[in-house]
């Protein structure tokens, strides 16, 4: 029920006919840094998936804009579990660690290792396969305004597995992407769709997609824990506690540290399949 | 049990000491309109012995023989006196008169004679009548009851745009609210901006915020006892109204020869009128309307039939992609029959129901819930002799959850059909409650409620390994849901889960003098159902679940002690109350929990328990041009949800944080002043300390998007909440005997444009990456409102 988080938004909507937002000044708390690791190791369909890269960085105060951020130094290896093949990743010396030899296997079970100040933080995940993306269209009447453009991606969900997905769209000029999920809880077997749509904005008509811009769509299989990792992350990302969203809670990923519990990572160990498309609305 | 002994002992007492004494008895009514009025005082000039008319208008009392004064006083009313011979039992019925110049009319009533007030031994309790919920200045000149409660102490809601109300640190889910004896699951209109109560249809309204009579049960924070009006008996009345919101119609007269009467009443919004006239909004449409109907039927003198019914919904259709429809509708059929001059009975039967319907176009989903009961309540009142009154009934409730069902609107939806488990439930209660005055001094009200709840079976459960629905996983530290084994089908006729619970409630009241007293009271509650939210605000789409295998009965033990007091002949007073509560098993959600069309609950919940404590003063001035109160409470109210079987330390740690309902100061100021005949002032002040709400204790990239990382929950605050409200009412003179009627009243909502922060989100800057603090007012400026109110 991906789009009932979406509701709260129509509800603050309704809301906001006669309300107004303001930007303020706010005191907040602020807890010492954290490791973040950001272990996405995703196989693009009908590629090698020989290169890979994991991000390690730490964590800083809410309205800080001027730390460094990179973690530089650390051991990171991956670990297939089913053949035993040991991936060791190189310090890029920028936070970015990377590989080129990276073998991925669909189902297999991989196993993270990062050892970072005498700390080894541990997560283990699958590599979860996924449908390929069918026939994008674009229309004016499928989002929430019909006067503006909107693409919908269409993708066979298998019949007999509970699925989930994560979708990521992108435009070649946006400074970050747009992430959704769905789960086929209640469209199990069907064609399942997911549409983008970009918010009107009278004194800026970039704002909404227009004819002859590109975006970039990824739809990726994921596991049903990081489904609840990442659709809580996105929703406390875009709701950030308006009055019809839940209370806001720290997000736990998969990385344990192994050497001291109460210093867990921020992040995420993942390994997916992802389809990827081009779409230049006309 | 060794205390109901102890109180039988009590009543055995009293009755064999009784000498030779007789009852009179009767109905007390306005005689203007017919109405009966709630809250009269009967008593015998010279003796301490006095009644205070019931929900219907009846009262009883009983003397030695003798010849007596009766005097019938009502607030606003001229006293009326009697004089009775006492030999034989009689019936005696009074019409009283309003007093003759409005001016002289007082806007709030606590309990009606300040002479049996400050000796009963009911406390925490507030009445309001139509008029002065009337009379407080109110957003867009939409009268509501629900805003006018919140102008006393103990009694907060989230703010603009929030549901519901929260009493002494509780739950919205937590209030009984009776429209007429049936439950209104749903108060607000437009997402709480309006309340569901149309003030032309309502007589009185009673807020019992502790020591709950033991006839109530069900919920454990207080009961919001709504009554509508029987409808004008006399003459055909029309009351209506015209605002920028909507507009109101009612009217009411006698039927049935003059041995019944009626009242009809209607109001509706009518913005959806002019949204087409936006461009923008053509296509939306949102309105809201309620309707009102009651009448009655006096069979004969001792027996009398009630009919009423309440219909409501909202409307929300925004440009085609989503459609919404909710409201409550009710009914009640009720039988008054006096036996005889002791005693009294009413028989209801109840229905009542809320439902919801939300259309998503663009994802082609259906999705409807609801909630339906019917309850079925036999009270009775004994009015055993001068000392002691008796309350006794039983009431049976069946319940139908429909907690979800999803359907595709049309064949190429992707969505499949389904529908979340249907539950049923029966609640069944058995009650009997004193008043007695013990001493001259000393008055006690102690009662016990039985009550009963049977979750009902013809559906398939989830069994869970180790039967535990939430498990806590030690190694990354969050609670998932348990590892479902199996699942175990009960019949039909078989029950799943049933509870029994033994709920005690002890009042008592120690006249210091004519002019003061102190009170003391004990509830302990229990609440069966539960209102599954883990939004700051209530929302419409919540569902409502029952008690069973995994969710445990809420219970609540209060304890409140209070000082009363009358100055300068009445005209001021000033009530302090103190209180504690604790509740067991208020159930909590686990962090990432996800409430709607979940079929187990019991996987996103954790069994916790909350406590609220505090200080309410009430200074009040009843008299005079210049009317109102000040109202101030300090509070607490705290929660925690230990881990329990489920393992791991809990939700927050284990720790005990802030309710959403916690406010450690608020301070409420309401008055009117009548300038002159033709023109009336008034005004609201509130101050409240701000929502706890959690904050980012810090950020980390993830996905390329700046993620707030968060720590203890509730542990921040938003800023203070404070506003003005004004309005003023001028009633043309000069047609004064003419029989149409008319006023207008202008009002200013949030008169210095203060800028409450509704809340306050953490976001990145779409252009820039950068984060940044967004407070959303609800409303950020004044709201100004103009209202013509006739009468003829």
């Amino acid at each position: 029920m991906t789009k009932n988080i979406k509701f709260t938004v129509f509800l603050a909507l309704i809301i906001t006919f006669i309300s107004c937002d303001d930007k303020i000044d706010v005191d907040v708390p602020e807890a010492p840094p954290r490791l973040v690791i950001e272990a996405s190791l995703d196989w693009k369909k009908g590629t090698a998936g020989n290169n890979q890269t994991i991000k390690l960085s730490t964590s800083t105060p809410f309205f800080d804009t001027t730390t460094n951020t990179s973690v530089i130094g650390a051991s990171v290896r991956v670990t297939n579990n089913n053949s035993n093949a040991v991936y060791n990743f190189v310090d890029q010396n920028d936070g970015n660690y990377t590989i080129t030899n990276f073998v991925p296997v669909l189902n297999d079970s991989y196993t993270l290792e990062v050892i970072y100040n005498g700390e080894t933080y541990t997560a283990t995940e699958n590599l979860i396969p996924v449908t390929p993306i069918m026939n994008p269209t674009q229309s004016l009447e499928g989002g929430f305004d019909d006067e503006v453009l909107d693409v919908t991606i269409f993708f066979d969900d298998p019949a007999d597995e509970e699925n989930f997905y994560m979708v990521r769209i992108k435009e070649d000029t946006d400074l970050f992407a747009e992430l959704e999920t769905q789960s086929d809880e209640f469209t199990n077997g069907n064609v399942q769709e997911e549409f983008f749509e970009k918010e009107r904005d009278d004194e800026d008509p970039e704002a909404e997609y227009n004819p002859g811009d590109t975006v970039n769509i990824r739809l990726f299989g994921i596991s049903e824990r990081y489904y609840n990792f990442i659709s809580l992350l996105i929703e406390q990302y875009d709701s950030g506690g308006d009055p019809f969203s839940v209370t806001p809670a720290e997000i736990r990923g998969n990385c344990v540290n192994q050497t001291n519990e109460a210093n867990y990572a921020f992040g995420y160990f993942r390994v997916t399949e992802f389809d990827e498309i081009d779409f230049t609305f006309q | 049990m060794k205390n109901s002994v102890i109180w039988i002992c009590l009543l055995m007492s009293t009755f064999l000491f009784a000498q030779e004494k007789f009852s009179v008895s009767g109905t007390v009514k306005d005689k203007k309109n017919g109405e009966t009025l709630l809250g009269a005082t009967v008593y015998l000039k010279g003796t301490t012995i006095g009644a205070v008319t019931n929900e219907y208008g009846f009262y009883s009392l009983t003397a030695p023989s003798g010849t007596y004064t009766l005097v019938i006083s009502f607030l606003g009313y001229q006293d009326i006196t009697k004089e009775i011979t006492l030999t034989v039992d009689q019936t005696v019925n009074f019409e009283i008169e309003e007093a003759s110049t409005s001016l002289e009319t007082v806007v709030i009533e606590a309990e009606e004679s300040e002479r049996v007030s400050i000796r009963k031994p009911q406390m925490s309790v507030s009445k309001l009548n139509a008029e002065t919920i009337k009379q407080m200045p109110v957003v867009l000149g939409e009268v509501d009851v629900i805003k006018s409660i919140q102008m006393l102490p103990g009694v907060t809601n989230s703010g603009e745009g929030s549901a519901g109300f929260n009493v002494r640190g509780g739950a919205a889910d937590q209030n009984l609210v009776l429209l007429d004896e049936a439950i209104i699951y749903n108060t607000s209109h437009f997402f709480g901006f309006f309340s569901v109560f149309n003030a032309d249809a309502i007589k009185d309204i009673k807020l019992y915020k502790g020591d709950i009579p033991a006839k109530f049960g069900g919920r454990i924070s207080s009961v919001l006892d709504v009554r509508q009006k029987d409808g004008n008996s006399k003459n055909l009345e029309v009351n209506g109204g015209v605002g920028i919101i909507s507009s109101r119609l009612a009217v009411e007269g006698p039927m049935f020869n003059k041995k019944g009467s009626f009242l009809v009443a209607g109001r509706t919004s009518y913005a959806h009128l002019f949204l087409p006239l936006i461009e923008e909004l053509k296509d939306d449409k949102i309105s809201f309307y309620d309707l009102n109907l009651k009448t009655n039927y006096e069979i004969n003198e001792n027996n009398r039939i009630y009919l009423s019914g309440y219909f409501g919904r909202d409307i929300f259709d925004i440009s085609q992609f989503v459609k919404n429809r909710y409201g409550n509708a009710s009914a009640n059929l009720r039988w008054n029959h006096v036996f005889n001059e002791k005693l009294f009975s009413n028989l209801s039967l109840i229905y009542s129901k809320y439902d919801y319907r939300l259309v998503l176009d663009f994802i082609q989903l259906d999705w409807v819930s609801d909630i339906k009961n019917f309850n079925l309540k036999y009270d009775l009142r004994y009015y055993a002799n001068d000392k002691i009154k008796l309350d006794f009934g039983v009431s049976g409730i069946t319940y139908d959850f429909n907690p979800g069902e999803v359907k595709p609107t049309d064949p190429s939806s992707p969505i499949n059909f389904r529908k979340l488990d249907q539950k049923r439930a029966f609640e069944a209660a058995a009650y009997i409650s004193a008043e007695h005055q013990l001493t001259d001094k000393l008055t006690a009200q102690y009662g016990l409620r039985f009550s009963t709840f049977s979750r009902l079976g013809g559906q398939e459960l989830s069994d869970y390994a180790n039967d535990q629905p939430v498990v806590y996983n030690e190694e990354i530290g969050i609670y998932e849901e348990g590892e479902e084994i199996g699942t175990t089908n009960y019949g039909k006729s078989e029950s799943i889960k049933t509870f029994a619970n033994v709920e005690p409630r002890l009042g008592l009241s120690y006249q210091l003098n004519d002019k003061s007293s102190v009170k003391a009271s004990y509830t302990r509650s229990v609440q069966y159902v539960h209102l599954l939210s883990n939004t700051v605000s209530v929302t419409p789409l919540d569902v409502w679940a029952p008690s069973g295998r995994y969710i445990q009965p809420q219970k609540s033990n209060q304890y409140a002690v209070g000082y009363y007091r009358n100055f300068n002949d009445k005209k001021y007073s000033l009530e302090v109350e103190t209180y504690y509560k604790n509740v067991d098993n208020r159930i909590d959600y686990i962090d990432g929990s996800d409430l709607i069309g979940t079929n187990n609950i019991e996987t996103e919940i954790l069994n916790g328990e909350a406590r609220a404590y505090g200080l309410e003063i009430l200074f009040r001035k009843n008299k005079g041009k210049l009317k109102g109160w000040l109202a101030y409470t300090l509070s607490k109210s705290e929660q925690r949800a230990p881990g329990g079987n489920a393992g791991g330390p809990g939700i927050n740690r284990g720790n005990w944080y802030n309710t959403p309902f916690d406010r450690t100061h608020d301070i409420s100021i309401t008055g009117s002043y009548d300038f002159s005949e033709k023109w009336k002032f008034s005004a609201n002040f509130a101050y409240q300390t701000g929502r706890p709400v959690t904050y980012p204790n810090g950020q980390y990239e993830y996905e390329g998007l700046s993620i707030a990382s968060y720590d203890a929950r509730n542990a921040n605050r938003l800023p203070a909440y404070h506003r003005l409200d004004l309005s003023a009412t001028y009633t043309p003179t000069k047609n004064k005997n003419r029989r149409w009627q008319g006023e207008w009243v202008f009002g200013l909502y949030n008169a210095y444009a203060r800028r409450n922060a509704a809340s306050i989100s953490f976001t990145q800057d779409f252009d820039t990456g950068i984060n940044e603090a967004r407070r959303l007012s609800v409303f950020g400026s004044v709201i100004p409102s103009i209202t013509y109110n006739f009468k003829f």
